[in-house]
């Protein structure tokens, strides 16, 4: 019976201290020598490398269980200390026992009534779900209470008062007291009393926090490494073994010869100061250790600690197999479920497959194929990479042995494929800031040696071309691959849980395509419709507009094809944004309002809000009431029907764009002119005190704030000059209006005016004193001399605008940098915050312990992602699908 | 089976609690079949259970307790008091205390006419659409109530019935999947956003005057749970008499603005006379309405000094003990003698709301306690920016809704559309222990049951030294410490134990 297929769990994990007689137990050897290995390069017996804490190296066998290097897991060894040394991670805990504890009968120095009342609150405490601060407040007190108590209740005898000479030592009345003392006061309290002192009285006895025997970490953990030159190379946790065995070797020594006080102490010290190192590196007051080289030794707390610790670096996030990373680069004629794959990254990922009766044959014939198989006319297959026997065996397949191997394999046996077209894989862009940064895509494998995918899934990954790299992970179970399919695919991600809308749809120059095809709804020959159509997967042609014996097509009806029967919307389109409800082109209903009945474009333009990801009307309506396989089916075809326009009708931008006539630029510069006047007029009001003061600000304020709205205005007013010259039929403004790419306000820029820029909010005012440049004149408060730029992108920057645009661009650079940095951070700590919660099956939030967050998930129990942006469901909608118009 | 409820003394209860089971003379005719009750000493809280076991018409007796003295009606017998404990919310945890709770809220609905918030508040018209939907094996939220009242009316009969099924279907389609993670996209969708938005802190929010930190910082400073925001503000709206009324508002900012002495006049400061000098500053006082009598007023509470009005603009102020020492604390102490206003709040502007079309005052600084306190002042809906003032003053449920609040308008000012959804999950679980927790190491993070887990975050020997001491057990319930152990998560797929068993054969 295989039990590989029972999965097993861990249930839980207890946590205790070590006593000096479990350490010995588990201790295979004890280590008293403080070398490593001979000149021969073996291992010293009860050395720091002795066979019995496990082996490293090759060929060798473990002196404890005789496993070989990838067998044996390692076993502890022990050493037995000279003198006790106190433990550097429980200083605190001593120092409060020395504190609340009576120096000569151990009880914590309570009176029998006071112990019988807190012990009721101590006990009614639950360690497991309290509030761990609430715990800690409450023992504090109680022990604070002891530690005000000079005589003991119990025994009468009085304890002077302890002071924690950091990071170490204790002292009494000035007298240190030697961690031996130490050691025999804290036998001296019972267990009864180490509840108030936050102790679990089964798990953990305070003397164990003063250490007579330390454990010695088996060999794997802290291997030794050898250089290139042959040398050996220790480990910094060894090293610092090397000089805890030798210091107590000394002390050992000089104690049983009888040396003066004075050394021992000093010897003593020393030992504390080796083993304090060896659990922290970094404690406070206390130099760190360092090599030869003058780098601080990486000792076990700071193996653990941080962003590359132990935890963080290997135990929640660990390095993988079956993945891959190359450069991105789009293809618009992939659908956005697919990812294309170059062959060399195809050839290398694998694809574990278990020989059963069902497929024997079919692997057989893999595996004759070879290592790197091809069809006839050339193209990709698939092969076999490794066979792996029930035993873990691995064979490598290669084209010699590919015959022979082919008639070894039987059922039971594993095989490794090589990618084909139709496996799911994952994809992924760094930084990962929500669900849809990992999705699985279906692979296609291609030439070349870039992932490719379809531009719609930009936007979820936050992708462009310039250089981005992406990974792709292999998925190698079955219950894997039915989950990736079943809720990471990309289809099923187009709606975003953050406001339950697209997050997927067209971009750029899809737009801009879809936006030229269907505005003002020309019309296109029947050459030209077939050659749009041709791109899209449909076949059939649109009704035909007779015009002198020809036929002609209209592009809404183009567009009409690709939206599925029986899909009703009303909606405003992109140009009438940002008009507050009334539409600029309110007179041509016919290209604002986007009316679809029955999957037919009856007039509107199709712009970012009809595809677009964040807004994509049509791609939210289409998923939510034909399901992901029609929305991806849509978007594909927006993606390829826009590429196929495209490539008929072209498209191109540039410096003409923004060609203004004579007389708008004079316009320009009149105003601008004008604001001069205002602005010198401002700045002369302030001088001579005549400035009418903002209530609430400063003088100097006002005149900033006055200042930086003519400038504000200004850019405004100039910017609407130029684009009032600049019509539908120019590119750019095409871009703009339609939401493919840009603003209003970047036009105005390149053919208006830049105007004034600013640091932190305000004008520019630093670099020479009182003045921005040199050859401005002290305190100038005037325009130029602030950062204003009359000049527009086109017509040029003069070198002082062009300084002052660097200055402002630069703020920008830096915002962006502190701002990930800063966001980053916030978002790991909500992360770690919120991870444990979940819905229970009555739509309660709960988290870990069963405390209930939410008696109803966001108070109606609607998935965000499903809702209608936010709203339970949108009833006008609903009654607009289900009855039309009249109701 | 009905429940009692009646407001009783401190002192008739303990008396009750020492005598039980006992007679108990009330003064009125409780409703037949009543078998419990629940006493209380101010209306709002139930804080005793009663068993009752029997009701009799009331004659006197001595066995009797009496609630007063004239008046009784009836005798009950009351079988055991038992004292209600507060549950906190926190321990609301499954299959422990949420019973419990249920049982006690029928109690509580049977005398009192216990109604949910939510249907007190229902309009009549709501109520018709909610109840016939009802009637037609419909549930339909209250959200959605508003909206069908207009179709119900428009629409005929046969479609109003199939809008109501479509509706009905679209509701079962949208809920949550159970064991979804919901933390989890909470955190990604308050998380991811964060990277588009403004580093810049201040903003002009509508006044151009007033500076408040907005964009991440605000939404970091939120999620953290700051003692104190870097700019506490308050919108403070006015009752009827106030809002119209310009003058009377100029009065209340007068009232509110914390004012010096040094905000409205210079201190000189003579070593050779040993003497003080307080000069009005015409303009600083005017703008402030401040008169040298409300200094001389606010001189009044300073102890160990003499003063006297030297002309209609100068104060002179001589100290009762000489010392050099004396004269310099002095000087520190008038200059920061508060003439009038509120504590914290330094400056105050009223702007005419085209929105609520009356005055309405904002300011710089925050204090909410002694603001509502004030007259003039709408109570129910002056707000402040400062989380935990409100967490201190109205307490944690209005805290929960400040910090929705708060992170709702950070977000959307910025144009970022998040889901009011994923803002509840995270100010309900900042507050659902009972007081607002910071989001980290202090807060939520610091105290999650698990050791990995909290170990993984931040400070991670000092979690693992004290579980050694504490002997604490991790179950492995979350999901960081089952990603360590390496073992499936607990939540989605993860929560469900699937075996396929085949067919014998």
């Amino acid at each position: 019976m295989n039990f590989n297929n029972v999965s097993k769990r861990i249930e839980k994990i207890k946590f205790a201290l070590l006593s000096p007689d479990e350490i010995r137990k588990m201790s295979q050897v004890r280590v008293i020598t403080p070398d490593t290995y001979d000149d021969d390069g073996y291992p010293i017996e009860r050395g720091l490398m002795d066979l019995h804490m496990g082996v490293i190296e090759p060929g060798l066998k473990c002196a404890t269980c005789g496993g070989k290097v990838d067998e044996c897991p390692g076993h502890f060894g022990h050493i037995e200390l000279a003198m006790p040394v106190v433990h550097i991670g429980f200083i605190k805990e001593i120092k409060t026992m020395l504190d609340s504890a009576c120096k000569s009968c151990g009880r914590i120095k309570l009176t029998d009534d006071e112990i019988n009342t807190y012990r009721k609150t101590v006990n009614n405490m639950d360690f497991k779900t309290d509030d761990p601060e609430i715990i800690d407040l409450t023992l504090k007190k109680i022990t604070e209470i002891a530690a005000q108590r000079n005589i003991c209740p119990h025994c009468n005898a009085e304890s002077p008062k302890v002071i924690l000479d950091k990071p170490t030592t204790f002292r009494e009345g000035g007298i240190k007291i030697t961690p031996k003392e130490i050691r025999e006061r804290l036998e001296r309290i019972p267990d009864d009393d180490l509840l108030f002192f936050g102790l679990n009285k089964e798990t953990a006895r305070p003397e164990w926090m003063v250490l007579a025997v330390l454990p010695v970490p088996p060999i794997d953990v802290r291997p030794s490494i050898t250089l290139e030159t042959g040398e050996r190379s220790e480990d910094d946790l060894t090293h610092k073994l090397v000089d805890i065995i030798r210091i107590s070797q000394r002390l050992r020594e000089s104690r049983d010869n009888g040396s003066p006080q004075l050394i021992i102490e000093d010897l003593w010290d020393l030992l504390q100061y080796h083993t304090t190192t060896y659990f922290d590196n970094q404690t406070a007051g206390i130099p760190p250790a360092r090599h030869r080289s003058g780098r601080a030794l990486k000792t076990l707390v700071q193996r653990l600690k941080g962003k590359e610790g132990r935890f963080r670096a290997n135990l929640s996030g660990k390095r993988v197999n079956f993945s891959s990373r190359s450069v991105i680069s789009p293809e618009p004629f992939l659908s956005m479920n697919e990812v294309g794959i170059p062959e060399v990254a195809a050839r290398e990922l694998t694809v574990p497959v278990l020989v059963n009766s069902f497929n024997i044959d079919k692997i057989k014939e893999w595996i004759k194929r070879g290592a790197t198989p091809r069809t006839s006319d050339g193209k990709y297959l698939a092969g076999v990479n490794y066979l792996i026997r029930p035993d873990g065996r691995r064979i490598k397949v290669t084209d010699q042995n590919a015959e022979i191997n082919s008639g070894r394999v039987d059922i039971g046996w594993t095989i490794e494929r090589q990618m084909t077209e139709g496996d799911t894989v994952l994809f992924n862009r760094q930084p990962s800031l929500h669900r849809m940064s990992m999705m699985a895509h279906t692979v296609r494998v291609l030439p070349g040696l870039t992932f490719r995918f379809n531009l719609a899934d930009c936007t979820p990954y936050n992708a462009d071309f310039d250089g981005d790299e992406m990974n792709l992970h292999v998925i190698q179970g079955e219950e894997s691959r039915a989950e990736a399919r079943i809720i990471m695919k990309v289809q099923e991600q187009i709606l975003s849980p953050r406001f339950g809308g697209p997050i997927i749809g067209a971009i750029h120059d899809h737009i801009t395509s879809l936006f030229l095809l269907t505005h003002k709804n020309p019309l296109y020959t029947e050459d030209e419709t077939l050659h749009m159509i041709s791109y899209i997967n449909i076949d059939k042609m649109p009704e035909p507009v007779i015009m002198n014996n020809k036929k002609y097509y209209h592009g809404r009806d183009i567009f009409s094809l690709i939206l599925p029967e029986g899909l009703n919307i009303k909606f405003k389109s992109h140009l009438c944004a940002g008009s507050n409800g009334k539409c600029e082109y309110e007179d041509t209903i016919e290209d604002s309002y986007v009316v679809i009945n029955d999957g037919k474009l009856i007039h509107g333009t199709i712009d970012d809000e009809a595809v677009g990801p964040f807004s994509g009307i049509i791609v939210d309506k289409i998923f939510r009431k034909f399901g992901p396989e029609v929305a991806a089916k849509f978007v594909d075809n927006v993606t390829r029907l826009a590429v196929g326009f495209l490539s008929y009708r072209g498209f191109s931008t540039g410096i003409k764009d923004y060609d203004i006539p004579k007389d708008a630029i004079s316009r320009i510069e009149e105003i601008s002119n004008e604001t001069l006047d205002k602005i010198n007029k401002l700045v002369e009001a302030f001088r001579s005190g005549h400035l009418q003061q903002l209530p609430g600000r400063s003088m100097d304020d006002t005149l900033e704030v006055e200042i930086l709205g003519e400038t504000g205005s200004v850019r405004d007013e100039s910017g609407k000059i130029a684009s009032s010259y600049l019509g539908l039929n120019d590119p750019s403004v095409i871009m703009a209006r339609s939401g493919a790419r840009a603003k209003m306000l970047n036009i105005a820029e390149v053919a208006g005016m830049v105007g004034q820029q600013s640091v932190r909010g305000g004008r520019l005012n630093r670099g020479y004193a009182n003045r921005t440049l040199s050859h401005f004149r002290e305190n100038d408060l005037g325009a130029y001399a602030r950062g204003f730029i009359k000049s527009s992108y086109r017509s040029g920057l003069n070198p002082t605008e062009y300084f002052f645009h660097s200055i402002g661009g630069r703020e920008g650079l830096v915002d962006i940098a502190v701002r990930t940095s800063r966001s980053g951070y916030m978002q790991r700590r909500l992360i770690n915050a919120f991870e444990d919660l979940k819905v229970d099956p009555e739509r309660r939030v709960q988290d870990t312990i069963g405390s209930i967050v939410q008696f109803k998930y966001g108070e109606d129990g609607i998935d965000p992602t499903r809702s209608d942006e936010g709203e339970t469901v949108d009833v006008d909608y609903v009654v607009y699908d289900e009855f039309g118009d009249e109701k | 089976m009905k429940a009692l409820l009646w407001k009783d003394t401190k002192a008739n209860i303990e008396k009750i609690i020492q005598n039980a089971p006992c007679y108990y003379g009330i003064d009125y005719i409780p409703g037949k079949n009543v078998s419990s009750g629940y006493i209380t000493t101010d209306k709002s809280n139930f804080e005793y259970e009663v068993k009752i076991s029997s009701i009799e018409e009331f004659k006197k007796s001595d066995k009797v307790l009496l609630k007063k003295k004239t008046g009784l009606k009836a005798i009950i017998k009351i079988e055991n008091v038992r004292k209600i404990d507060k549950i906190p919310l926190s321990d609301f945890k499954l299959n422990e205390n949420l019973n419990e709770i249920k049982t006690f809220a029928e109690g509580e609905r049977f005398v009192v006419d216990y109604k949910e918030k939510d249907e007190a508040s229902l309009s009549n018209e709501q109520k018709e659409v909610m109840d016939d939907a009802e009637s037609r094996g419909y549930h339909i939220p209250l959200s959605l109530a508003d909206k069908l009242i207009k179709y119900k009316k428009s629409l005929p009969e046969d479609k109003y019935e199939k809008l109501l099924k479509r509706i009905d279907s679209e509701l079962k389609k949208r809920e949550i999947d159970p064991y979804e993670a919901v933390g989890i996209i909470a955190a990604q969708s308050i998380g991811e956003p964060g990277t588009q938005m403004t580093m810049r802190t201040f903003h002009f929010a509508g006044v151009v005057e007033m500076n408040v930190t907005l964009g991440l910082p605000r939404l970091i400073e939120i999620v953290d749970a700051r003692r104190i925001p870097s700019t506490p503000s308050m919108t403070i709206y006015l009752n009827d008499e106030y809002k119209h009324n310009e003058e009377k508002v100029r009065g209340l900012i007068k009232n509110l603005e914390n004012t010096a002495i040094i905000d409205v006049a210079d201190i000189i400061t003579d070593v050779g006379e040993m003497d003080l000098t307080i000069k009005l500053d015409k303009l600083k006082s005017n703008e402030r309405l401040v008169t040298l009598t409300d200094i001389l007023s606010a001189l009044e509470k300073i102890k160990g000094i003499i003063y006297n009005q030297m002309d209609d603009e100068r104060i002179l102020v001589k100290l009762q003990q000489e010392s050099f020492k004396k004269l310099y604390q002095t000087q520190e102490q008038l200059k920061s003698t508060p003439i009038k206003g509120v504590n914290k709040i330094s400056r105050a502007i009223a702007r005419l709301d085209p929105k609520e079309g009356a005055w309405v005052i904002y300011t710089q600084g925050s204090n909410l306690k002694d603001v509502l306190n004030m007259e003039g002042v709408d109570a129910t809906r002056t707000y402040t920016n400062d989380i935990i003032e409100v967490e201190n003053v109205l307490g944690v449920e209005a805290a929960r809704n400040a910090i929705y609040r708060e992170a709702e308008n950070t977000l959307s000012e910025q144009g970022l559309n998040v889901d009011k959804r994923h803002l509840m999950l995270v100010s309900d679980m900042m507050t659902f222990s009972g007081a607002v927790r910071a989001v980290g190491r202090q807060g939520i993070s610091g105290r999650k049951s698990s050791v990995l887990a909290r170990a993984a975050f931040e400070i991670t020997s000092k979690h693992l030294l004290k579980a050694g001491l504490l002997g604490e057990i991790d179950p492995l319930a979350g999901v960081a410490e089952n990603i360590i152990v390496g073992q499936p998560v607990t939540l989605g797929t993860g929560a469900i134990d699937l075996v396929y068993k085949g067919n014998k054969k």
